[in-house]
Formats: structure tokens, C-alpha cells, sequence
């Protein structure tokens, strides 16, 4: 009997634990934005039925978020077409149940993203290597006057 | 002291025969060519404007926004400015075609009205064009907030058909022309929206404003309650500009007062140019922490890309 009961909290405590792990934030860039097709979440058993298991384009324009995390390059989709999160230099989230899940500080809660595309950083650095770079300014060597976008002689 | 001078004026003479010499004799060894320098101008440049709440915000920090450019997210900024100091460039634009003509009087009145407001920095131009008939007619240019300038708008009557979208292009190509580095132009317009001779477009206009760099704030001069295609036209030329639109139906009292208090407000930034790809880029500035912030400016630039 008490060594049921101790399996049982055992149990219990791993499974505690788990939760507590999914709920840690990991951290990421946005680096790009764009408005984007929305994506029709598959619904599972009709879904497979019918062999659409894919997810599916809506029409409806959606905001489209490349995150930049550690080893992971995820591209995310909003649900609706007002998902914005704010664009600060650190990103917190978190994956659940097949979600990237943004939390937005100010507002004490998180958005859920749907993922578009995950990709290995190493891999999307060797595609895309000057996109973290180009976003921020470089020291200047030269002054350059300008004005707008234009070129002078 | 005379012993000096006298010494002195043979050296200087002599010195000046040599230049001169130097410079006119013929079959001397070729100068240096002159030097050319090249620099690319790389730098983007928006005035925008942020409100919570429909309030404007005065006090907004360089960390509290990111430009989105063509899709890349900008947060290291090269500038980042308060607007108000910076000197007006305003083009007023008076619809004195047929179509105007019951509320021709108002719209005068509402514009010798803005012309007088003594909000205007001194060191602000202010310049009148009307069109009504065949092109736009410039009644003051720069100098409008003078008597002369005012008995001129006053006199003014509405007769013609209105060549819209061909004046704002004219406009646009004006200000472009009459604007440097420390002016902010923009452009006031007086009209119902309805275009009924121009020659170029609508999609014309507003690339040749944002060429310009020139905010469209509109005014719609029609009466009506539900919204024509004119009051449409306009609310997108003033959309696209990163200006506002304004309905003389809600008050001119109120819509001038929102009108100047917009003007000498605003930001200024500047950035490294993101992409080097000739063509449109779109631009929208989004909040890094606070979601109630909303942002308001042109809708992209056009770049004409890199000359070799």
C-alpha cells in the first residue's frame, strides 16, 4: 500500500514537473515581419480522414514573424490578423502542443502563433547571413550625408 | 612703417604675377584632374507620429519603437528626433473648381484662417495653389502669410473643372524642388476628393508625394453623410502619406486646431538603408513593449538603387 502510494506522488511530482518545464521561456529575436496567409489549423481526426493534414490557407492576412532563437530559426503565424507582438530586441516563448506561444509582458499574457517552418539556425545563418547584421548599424567608418534614399555623386 | 609696406608690395605683386602666370600660360604641363568624390547615400529618413490612446505622445524614446522594413526589423537607429523644431514647408492646395462652389466661401475663409494662425514658427513657408479649369494656378509662393497674399486668397473665385491628382503631382514635384534637409514639407488639401480632368492617376500622385517625402493632410470639403468615392480618395492619399484626413462637416474650428497641433508634432528618424533592392519599400513602425502605442507614417519609399 505505501509503496503504491509512493508511486503514485512519484508520478505525480515527474508530471508536475514536466508542466513546470514547459512553462520556461526560451529566449529569440524577431527579425523580420510580414503580412502573411493565415493558416487553417488542421483538425486532427477530419483532417486525416480526408488527407489534408497539411495546414491550409485561409485568404485572410495574417502577421508572419521570423524568430530567431539559439539552435532553432522558427517561422510563426498569428491566428487572427491583429496577433502582433511587440518587436523588442528579446523575445520570450515557449512551445506547446505544436504552438509557439509569445508572452507579452505588458499585457500579462501570451499569444499562441501557429509554426509555419522550423529551421536549424546553422542552416538559416548559411541562407540568410547577413539578415541579424543588416537589421543593426555597424560602426561607421566614413561619414555619409543623406537625406533620403538616394544616390549622389 | 612705410619701409615695410613698401618691401611688402613687390612680394605680393610678384607672388600674384607667378598664379597668374601659372594659370594662363599655354602648353604647361596638365593640372591634376579634379578631384571626384563618390558617396552613397544610404541613410531612410520618416517623420511619424505616435498617439496612445488617440493622445499624441510627447515623450517617446528611441527604444519604444522598431521600423519594419520590407520585412526587416529595425531597431538600431542612426537619429531620432522630436519634430517639432523643425521648419514647416506647407503647400496649401484650394479646390476652386465648379464642384466646390456652394462652399467655395468657407473654404477660403478656413484657409486665410490657417494662413493667419500664429503658431507657425517665423521661420515656416507657407504657400497657396489653386485648381479649378485646366491646371493649378500658384496665387503666393512662400511668403502667403502677408497682407498681399491674404487680399489675393480672398479674391480668389471657383470656376472649372478639378484637375485633382494633376495638382497634387504638381504639388508634390514643388515641394520637392523648395525643401532641403532642415524643412518638413507638407501638403494641406482643400477638396471633396472628386477628380474630373487630371491626366495622371491617383497611384501617380501619391508615389510622386512620397517621393517627395511630403505628408498629404486632407481636408474633405463634401457634405455628405455617407462617404463618396472623394472622401475615400482622400482618406488613402492621407493614409499612404503618413498625413490625416479631416471632415470640414465635423467643424473647421476643430479641424484646423487638430490640424496645427499635428503639424509641430511628430518624430524624425533615420536608419542605414536595410536592402539595396531598387523599388518600393514598405515601412511600418510597430511597438517594442507598449501595444497601445499606435504609429502613423508614409506607407514606404521608393528606392531608385545603387549608381555605379
Amino acid at each position: 500500500m505505501k509503496r503504491a502510494l509512493f508511486l503514485s506522488l512519484v508520478v505525480c511530482g515527474l508530471s508536475n514537473l514536466l508542466v513546470a518545464q514547459n512553462k520556461v521561456h526560451q529566449h529569440g529575436t524577431i527579425v523580420r515581419m510580414r503580412m502573411a496567409p493565415c493558416l487553417l489549423a488542421p483538425r486532427g481526426f477530419m483532417a486525416a480522414l480526408s488527407g489534408t493534414s497539411h495546414q491550409q490557407d485561409t485568404g485572410e492576412l495574417c502577421p508572419e514573424y521570423v524568430l530567431v532563437a539559439d539552435k532553432i530559426v522558427y517561422v510563426i503565424v498569428g491566428k487572427t490578423s491583429n496577433a502582433i507582438v511587440p518587436l523588442a530586441e528579446t523575445t520570450a516563448f515557449r512551445l506547446q502542443n505544436n504552438e509557439l506561444l509569445i508572452r507579452i509582458d505588458d499585457e500579462r499574457h501570451e499569444t499562441r502563433f501557429s509554426i509555419r517552418e522550423m529551421v536549424l539556425r546553422s542552416e538559416w545563418d548559411r541562407v540568410h547571413p547577413n539578415v541579424v547584421d543588416e537589421t543593426s548599424e555597424p560602426p561607421r567608418k566614413r561619414v555619409e550625408t543623406a537625406l533620403g534614399p538616394e544616390t549622389r555623386q | 612703417m612705410m619701409t615695410m609696406g613698401f618691401h611688402r608690395l613687390p612680394w605680393s605683386t610678384l607672388l600674384a604675377f607667378l598664379v597668374l602666370s601659372s594659370k594662363l600660360s599655354p602648353g604647361e604641363s596638365a593640372e591634376p584632374a579634379p578631384a571626384t568624390y563618390h558617396s552613397t547615400v544610404s541613410e531612410v529618413r520618416l517623420t511619424f507620429f505616435a498617439t496612445e490612446h488617440n493622445l499624441n505622445v510627447a515623450q517617446l524614446k528611441k527604444d519604444d519603437f522598431a521600423v519594419v522594413d520590407d520585412g526587416l526589423i529595425i531597431r538600431d537607429f542612426r537619429s531620432f528626433t522630436r519634430s517639432d523644431a523643425t521648419r514647416l514647408e506647407v503647400l496649401l492646395l484650394v479646390d476652386s473648381s465648379e464642384s466646390v462652389l456652394p462652399c467655395f466661401r468657407q473654404e477660403i475663409g478656413d484657409v486665410l484662417h490657417l494662413v493667419s494662425q500664429t503658431s507657425w514658427i517665423a521661420a515656416d513657408h507657407v504657400s497657396v495653389l489653386s485648381f479649378g479649369g485646366v491646371e493649378p494656378r500658384i496665387l503666393c509662393a512662400g511668403n502667403c502669410r502677408s497682407a498681399q497674399a491674404e487680399e489675393q486668397l480672398a479674391a480668389a473665385t471657383a470656376a472649372g473643372q478639378t484637375p485633382l491628382f494633376d495638382t497634387v503631382l504638381f504639388a508634390a514635384n514643388f515641394l520637392a524642388e523648395h525643401h532641403d534637409s532642415a524643412t518638413r514639407p507638407v501638403i494641406v488639401l482643400f477638396s471633396d476628393g472628386e477628380d474630373t480632368i487630371s491626366r495622371n492617376s491617383t497611384s501617380d500622385a501619391v508615389a510622386a508625394v512620397l517621393a517627395s517625402e511630403a505628408q498629404i493632410y486632407a481636408v474633405d470639403l463634401g457634405n455628405a453623410q455617407s462617404p463618396s468615392h472623394g472622401t475615400m480618395t482622400l482618406q488613402a492619399m492621407a493614409a499612404q502619406t503618413g498625413g490625416r484626413y479631416f471632415a470640414i462637416r465635423d467643424g473647421a474650428a476643430k479641424v484646423l486646431s487638430g490640424m496645427l497641433e499635428d503639424l509641430h508634432a511628430g518624430y524624425i528618424v533615420t536608419y542605414r538603408l536595410p536592402s539595396r533592392m531598387a523599388g518600393f519599400h514598405w515601412v511600418r513602425i510597430l511597438p517594442t513593449r507598449n501595444l497601445n502605442l499606435q504609429f502613423r507614417c508614409r506607407h514606404g519609399y521608393h528606392y531608385a538603387g545603387a549608381v555605379r
